[in-house]
């Protein structure tokens, strides 16, 4: 649910990172905190076990700046991508106005890719919200093991979705997949 | 089905409506700190002296606390519980519904009684009401197309 505030001239969107366990939703997360300026941006907020699984969220609140006179501002959550935390996941999703679908491009995590969208999916029509903005992210493209592009779009039924390759770890697509989802949102406000 | 608002809109009329009622309740009750927020996780108005950043962190943790208590409700047979409440050595922290979307955090030191924190935190719920009434019947009005596109277009100035 975007949160409009005239009275800062501000306006807030939700954006959760979802996919299946160690697919990089943090390390996305990560990485935005470590590459953006100090002071747009909040505290990083991590409830991870001590193994360092995200136990029910990572929470980064970013400032982007202003646009037509209104400050825009990101809230961005990570969900657990453990089968065990379906409930959170849910519970995270709620009022989300945009998704960064983080997939695991590894051959081995096929099934689990597939599970954790179906999740999701089935998630948001619970939420009536079957339209939700989400751009796709195919992550660690650099394993030596990765699913080709294709067969992974179309495992995940991605034809004429956004989609981006990705190796988080690095850096790379992680802040255009931000933009991407950022620019669906403001779309639908 | 758990349908919910695609948007909330809150004026400078509201925000100095909820101010106001919040800073006389930091006098008479004697909390650190309100926070309101939503079951999404959403700061909505904070007073006292606690810092931005951290009502944007408190909110998010809250939500989630909430979430996770109703969760248990649910197992035990309940439909909500409608709130929950932390005891700290020097802090507490008090969340409880105030409408079927919205939280209200109050923070307390550990010089109040929890009767009275029970007590302020309805009283404090009860005077909010009215106005997140309003806040949910005034129709959402769309932003013009040019407000849209011009966002679109300076989109890419903010990355």
């Amino acid at each position: 649910m975007s949160l409009i505030d005239f009275s800062k001239s501000e306006i807030t969107f939700k954006i959760v990172y979802y996919g299946p366990a160690m697919s990089g939703k943090t390390t996305n997360l990560g990485w935005i905190y470590r590459a953006i300026p100090d002071k747009v941006k909040g505290q990083f907020t991590s409830i991870a076990t001590e193994t360092e699984r995200t136990l029910f969220f990572d929470f980064l609140p970013v400032e982007l700046g202003s646009v037509k006179g209104y400050k825009i501002r990101l809230s961005l959550y990570t969900v657990p991508g453990q089968e065990l935390y379906k409930l959170t996941r849910k519970s995270v999703l709620k009022s989300v106005d945009g998704i960064v679908f983080v997939a695991d491009s590894s051959g081995a995590r096929r099934d689990d890719n597939i599970n954790n969208l179906a999740d999701m999916t089935r998630n948001l029509e619970e939420y009536e919200q079957p339209d939700t903005p989400v751009v796709y992210q195919l992550n660690k493209r650099d394993l030596p093991d990765v699913m080709p592009v294709d067969q992974l779009m179309d495992e995940l039924d991605l034809a004429g979705k956004p989609v981006y390759l990705g190796i988080a770890s690095s850096g790379v697509s992680v802040m255009d997949c931000l933009k991407g989802i950022t620019r669906e949102v403001v779309s639908k406000i | 089905m758990e349908g919910q608002l695609s948007s909330l809109v809150i004026t400078k009329e509201d925000m100095e409506t909820i101010d106001e009622l919040f800073s006389q309740y930091l006098v008479d009750s004697q909390a650190k700190d309100i926070i309101l927020l939503n079951k999404s996780g959403e700061l909505l108005a904070k007073s006292g002296t606690v810092t931005r950043e951290s009502a944007l962190a408190v909110s998010a943790l809250a939500a989630g606390v909430f979430s996770a208590t109703n969760e248990l409700a649910k197992l035990l047979g309940e439909h909500e519980f409608a709130l929950t409440f932390h005891q700290g050595k020097e802090t507490n922290i008090h969340i409880s519904l105030v409408d079927p979307l919205t939280l209200l955090a109050v923070i307390f030191d550990n010089k109040a009684p929890i009767g009275a924190i029970r007590f302020w935190a309805k009283k404090i719920s009860a005077s909010i009401l009215p106005v997140l009434q309003k806040m949910a019947a005034v129709p959402h009005q769309e932003p013009s197309e040019e407000f849209r596109k011009g966002l679109q277009d300076e989109i890419d100035n903010l990355f």
